[in-house]
Order: structure tokens, then sequence, then C-alpha cells
């Protein structure tokens, strides 16, 4: 789009809608600079906080640049700031997050990726009913429903362990999961499957050997999508986790919250960016295939 | 409810079994984490386990309000032993559920009630009978200022005797450079400064026919309501630019660095003091509100949980014991920076602003109780939203403010 200096096609009309994107463009910049400065300053702050001393930061220039660049901060959150009374810091928070994220993502992608295909490429009895109640538990807010799902984890016997977080997890995640499922696998050729059939392919067999290796780009989108929300919640952790069983998001909040206590903001800093790290790194390290997924999904449905 | 008790997580389970011949564990459910809370906890936690309790501590940040993960965790079938939380209803639903836990009779044999300021036992006492353990006391509005910057501006903020004294002085000190009133404008902060007004101009009387439980509409014409909202729109006037929105930690720390003489707050300020290294009497001054007819009392305030079997209800009550008992308070509310509960507490691990409040609540009818303890949450939230939308528009008059109240109230009250 913006290689047109050397091309010897140029005619008359060509250096005038040139200066008419320019112009635009400028406009574009400057609206992307906003943009990006607006998520930028509070980040800049939030960064440069977290490595000052609080001595600096009485002082109230929150832009300044740490006098002395210091990693007590980081080292205290994570290994010794108080949730209460245990001064653990968040590496116990965390640890408990990840235990929660591996049932939860496990379970949650595997049962619904079934679950769509088996929908999408096999006559289910039902299923129009069945896709369509899927459609409206997308819709039901966690809130409404989290009473009842106390009782039903307390009659199963894991209310406030960590099977509690991923089994809800699991359970929230299921409708729209399925959903993203079934709609990548209905655009698969139905004759495939008819082919498989007569090959002697059973269910499970066309599933792992011809469906699954299909499924790149839909599975790294799901597990994304899974990571963030896992490990960004805070309100499932607190409900179910209990004792103990407190994800790294609901440590941070006890750290950070205080009415009438003293705040430490570069611990509270350095303790945000503790935990909202990893979803940043598996976004970067996974974001090429999360877009291409997220193409190939638009253009097949 | 008991089978669903030992299917608690595994180290509870464990812990419940093979330990029971030794320590009791009590689950704590709690939301201090800052270094001075924490310091504090850790007072009253080695002095429970002389008594044989094993603190078993579950944190959940939770606000005044209405009390979800408490709930939750009565419905799960996890219940916290002692649980901090100070709005009377939820004792009131615990009640109901055949899980109240009083502790008039306790606390009579132990002979602190006597010595409880009588606003403690009002807020700890909940349709006649004592169901909360005090903690420790917090002023709701207090002068602290720099002493080193009254001293460049050559004023006493111990000798004002009105905020008319104090407003006076305000010349003096912008003159030497200084932000005379640093304030955080925050709507819970204008909120507890409007109650703390209320009172400092009102009294103990008049305060409770606002914030009490059943406010009065007489009252929203006194003459009275009209000045609280006056100085308020002073106090607005006088706050720097930087307030708004502003914590009232960070309010703090332009008193401790010396850009602003003072701030108004609750006394939990002086945590930020300690914390920067600043000593009471010598580095930074207390005074209540000048002129004040009655200050705010906060009280730090925990609940037990009743229907328990007979060896945990021992260890819960042995807990409660151990709270209030005077040298153990002492200590707490040296630890936390807080004023002990009991006015036989020894005085002298006590800074001089804690000794102060002690003088203060000398005079039973100098005192009143925080609104959270007593007053419908909806009325008082409707008091905050008028104070701060006055706060927040500089063009609407103390009449306009009124009429809302008033109009609150038919909603709310009637």
């Amino acid at each position: 789009m913006t290689e047109t200096s050397s091309p010897p096609a140029g005619t008359v009309m060509f250096p005038r809608p040139k200066k008419r994107i320019r112009g635009r463009s400028i406009a574009i910049l400057v609206f992307l600079t906003m943009a990006a400065l607006f998520f930028c300053i509070p980040l800049y702050v939030l960064v440069t906080t977290s490595f000052k001393t609080m001595d600096q930061i009485r002082e109230g220039a929150i832009f300044s640049l740490p006098e002395v660049w210091t990693f007590e901060a980081w080292r205290y959150a994570w290994d010794e700031a108080c949730s209460g009374i245990t001064c653990e810091g968040l590496k116990r928070g965390f640890v408990n997050s990840l235990e929660i994220l591996f049932p939860s993502l496990i379970a949650s992608i595997a049962i619904s990726a079934v679950t769509g295909y088996a929908l999408a490429l096999w006559s289910v009895r039902w299923a129009g009913g069945f896709l369509f109640l899927l459609f409206l538990c997308a819709f039901v807010p966690f809130q409404i429903i989290m009473y009842p799902l106390i009782v039903i984890t307390v009659n199963m016997g894991i209310y406030g362990s960590i099977w509690a977080v991923a089994f809800i997890h699991t359970v929230l995640a299921m409708p729209v999961l399925t959903l993203i499922f079934r709609n990548y696998y209905k655009d698969i050729p139905p004759d495939i499957i008819k082919a498989a059939v007569m090959d002697n392919g059973s269910f499970w067999r066309i599933f792992i050997e011809i469906i699954l290796p299909m499924s790149g780009n839909i599975l790294i989108v799901v597990l994304i999508m899974q990571i963030t929300s896992i490990w960004n919640d805070y309100l499932i952790g607190v409900t179910f986790g209990g004792l103990g069983a407190q994800p790294m998001t609901v440590n941070l909040a006890n750290m950070v919250t205080v009415t009438t206590g003293t705040v430490s903001y570069n611990v509270n800093m350095a303790a945000a960016l503790q935990t909202a790290i990893p979803p940043l790194v598996i976004y970067f390290v996974l974001g090429k295939f999360f877009v291409e997924g997220i193409a190939a999904g638009a253009v097949k449905g | 409810m008991r089978s669903h008790r030992y299917s608690l997580g595994l180290a509870l389970a464990a812990t419940l079994l093979s330990g029971a011949a030794f320590a009791e564990d009590l689950v704590i459910y709690q939301d201090w984490s800052s270094p001075a809370e924490v310091k504090a906890l850790n007072v009253l936690k080695s002095a429970a386990e002389k008594k044989g309790i094993n603190w078993v501590d579950i944190t959940i940040p939770h606000d005044t309000g209405s009390n979800v993960t408490l709930l939750n965790l009565v419905t799960g079938g996890t219940p916290p032993n002692v649980f901090s939380e100070n709005n009377p209803a939820v004792y009131m639903d615990l009640e109901k559920m055949g899980l109240g836990r009083t502790l008039t009779g306790l606390f009579k044999d132990l002979g602190a009630v006597d010595h409880f300021p009588a606003v403690v036992t009002k807020v700890i006492t909940i349709d006649g009978e004592i169901r909360k353990i005090p903690l420790g006391i917090q002023i709701d509005g207090m002068v602290y200022y720099n002493k080193a910057v009254a001293a460049k501006a050559g004023v006493d903020p111990e000798k004002w005797t009105s905020l008319d004294a104090m407003f006076a002085d305000f010349d003096k000190v912008k003159a030497a450079g200084f932000i005379p009133l640093a304030l955080g404008a925050q709507q819970w902060q204008v909120g507890y400064l409007t109650h703390a007004l209320v009172a400092t101009l009102g009294g103990a009387d008049y305060f409770t026919e606002i914030y009490g439980p059943e406010p009065k509409a007489e009252a929203l014409d006194s003459p009275v309501l009209k000045d609280a909202f006056t100085w308020l729109r002073k106090f607005q006037q006088a706050a720097d630019p930087g307030s708004v929105n502003r914590d009232w930690n960070m309010t703090t720390n332009t008193v401790i660095s010396g850009q602003a003489l003072m701030q108004i707050h609750g006394d939990w300020m002086k945590g930020e003091w300690r914390a920067a290294g600043k000593e009471a009497g010598k580095d930074f001054g207390c005074a209540q509100i000048p002129g004040a007819k009655a200050v705010v009392v906060s009280v730090d305030s925990w609940g037990l949980l009743g229907g328990q079997p007979e060896a945990k209800d021992k260890a819960e009550l042995d807990f409660a014991s151990v709270v209030v008992d005077p040298v153990v308070n002492a200590d707490f509310a040296a630890a936390k920076g807080a004023t002990p509960v009991r006015a036989d507490a020894p005085t002298d691990k006590l800074d001089v602003c804690s000794q102060g409040v002690l003088d203060i609540l000398k005079d039973p009818t100098h005192q009143v109780q925080n609104p959270h303890s007593m007053v419908d949450p909806d009325w008082q939230a409707s008091i905050w939203e008028v104070a701060f939308n006055f706060w927040s528009s500089p063009s609407m008059t103390v009449d306009e403010a009124i009429a809302s109240m008033k109009s609150n109230y038919d909603t709310i009250v009637k």
C-alpha cells in the first residue's frame, strides 16, 4: 500500500489521491498516538512506580523516573507481602492460579471440542434445541447462578478447593466454547466424515485422527481466550476458593485493597504487574496464531 | 452442616482431626493486610496461641456494606469462626440462621463492659445483646498536622477552639507558602468529613437524629445542617486543586512531605506518618476538629460464629477474652496505631495521639458512633451522594443540598 515511489505506471492522477491519503494518515497517526498514550501513560506510571522507593513516592511527583532503581518492591511483593496474617507474598497465589489453570483448561477445551464436533458433524437428536439452549446459557450472568452453584459444589464435596474453582471455570466456559468449536467444525465438508465412516472410522478415531489435526488455529484461539479469562478471574476464585485455594488475583486484591491501612504503592504496582505478566507472555508467544485463527474463523463462518 | 465442615480443604480437615487434642483451630476471616495491621494481628495471634488457639487465616477484602463473601462461606458450609463485620444486619441474619453468638455474659464476667467507653458498648450491642468483639478505636475526623510547617507558618493548630479560628489562620499559612488544608475528594472521604462536621457542630443528640437508626425529618430543617454544609463548602474552597479523587494516603503524604499544613480525616492517618518514620508529638501533632461538640468513633469489631461444638465455642470465647484483655488490647492498639477499647488499658506504650483520644473519650456525651454501625445503609449512601455532589459542583447552594436530602428522606426513610 505504501511503496509507491518506483512504479513507472504513475499517471497525472496519482499524486492527488496520494496527498489526500497523507493528510488523512496524519490524522490517523495523531489519533493512534493519542490512543496509545491513553494506555501507555498509566502503564508508564505503573512500571516506574514499581521501581521507586516509598520515600520518593511520598514526594508526590508520579511522572518522575525513579531516583534509585530498586527491585525491592518486586521482591517484597513476590516473597513477603502480607495477605492477612500470612506473609508469603504473591507466590502462593501464583501456584494456586497454575493449579487452577491446568485442569480448567484441559477439561473445558477437551469437553467442548468433542461436543462441538458431535453437534456439527454427527446427527444428534435434539441438536437444534440443544444448540439454542447453549446459546441462551452463554448469556446468563454468573452472578445470578452463583448461589445454586455454591450449593452444587458443596454437595459434590469440593467447595473451597482448587477443584471447585476449576469445575466452575469448566462449566461456565462450556456454552461459548462449544458454540465456537461447533461453528468451526460445521464447515468441514461432510464428505470427509462420510468417507471416514466408510473406512470403518469410529466416532473417536475420526475425531483424533482427522478432526483434531485440522483444529490447530481454533485450539490456539480457545487456548488464549481461556488462559486469559481463567487467569484474570477474581469472582469465581473468591467465591469457590474458600480457604487456601484462592488464585493470584484474590491474593493481589488482599494486598492492594485497604481502607484505613497504609498503602505501599510501589509494592502494589509490582504485584499488579506480576499478576498481569503471565497472560501477556502467552499472548506475545501465541499472538500470531491467535490472529490467524480469528481470521480463519471469520472467513469460514 | 457437620459433614460439610469436614469436607473442607485437606489441611483444615487434617488439623481438625489430629490437632484437636492440643489446639483448637479458629478460622479467622478479616481483611487487614498492611504492615502495621499485620503486626497488630500478630499480637492477637500470639496471645491466642497461649490459650491453645490455632489461628487459621482467611483474607478477602470486603467492604462495610453487605458482606456477600461471609454469607457465601456460610452457605458453602465453611463458615469462619471469627469474622470482621460492622453491619448489624449481618449479625441479625446469622442469628436467624442459628449461628449468632452473644457475648454479654462473657464480657460482664470479665468486667470488661465497665471499662469500655460508652460509644464502644453502643457499637457492639445489637438488639439488646453484645454481639461483637471490639478491637480498637479510630476517630473519624481528626486534625493531623506537620509540626515543622506549623512552626514555619507561625500557627498552632492545638490552640484553635473553633472552625472560625482555624480558617482565620489559613491566610498566614498561605502567606508562608503552604497549602493550609489537604483533603482527598473522594465520595467516602467527603461523606466522612460531612458526618464529622455534623457531630462537631450539632453534638451527639443531633448527630443521632440524622445518622441514627431512626432519622428524624425535623432534623433536616435544623440550622445545624445548614451550618454543616456551609462549612463543607468552605472546606471545598480551601482544598488544593490536586485534591480531586485523591486517596487519603497520598493526601497524608502531601502533609508529611511538608507541602501542606494539615489534613482532616480519620486518625488512621497516623499509619502513614509512622510508615514514613515520623513520631507523634515530635514530627506531627493531632487534635480533634476545633470546637467539636462530639467526635465520631469507629470501632473495629469482629463477630463470633454461634451454634458450634463445645470445644470450638470455648476457643471462640477464649479468643474474645484475649482481645479485650487490657494489656493485649493496648499492645494491639500500639502496633496498629489505634486507640485501645478499654479506658483502663496501660498507656505507657501509646503515643500522645492515642492518649489524647482516650482523654477525649472520658466524656460520654462527647462521642457518637460511626453511622455504619447503626444507620440504614441506603440513607447513609444517599447522604454521601448529596454531600459529594455538593462538593463537586461549586454552584450548588446549601438549600439545594438540603432539599435533595429531604426528597431522599421521603423516598428512603418514610
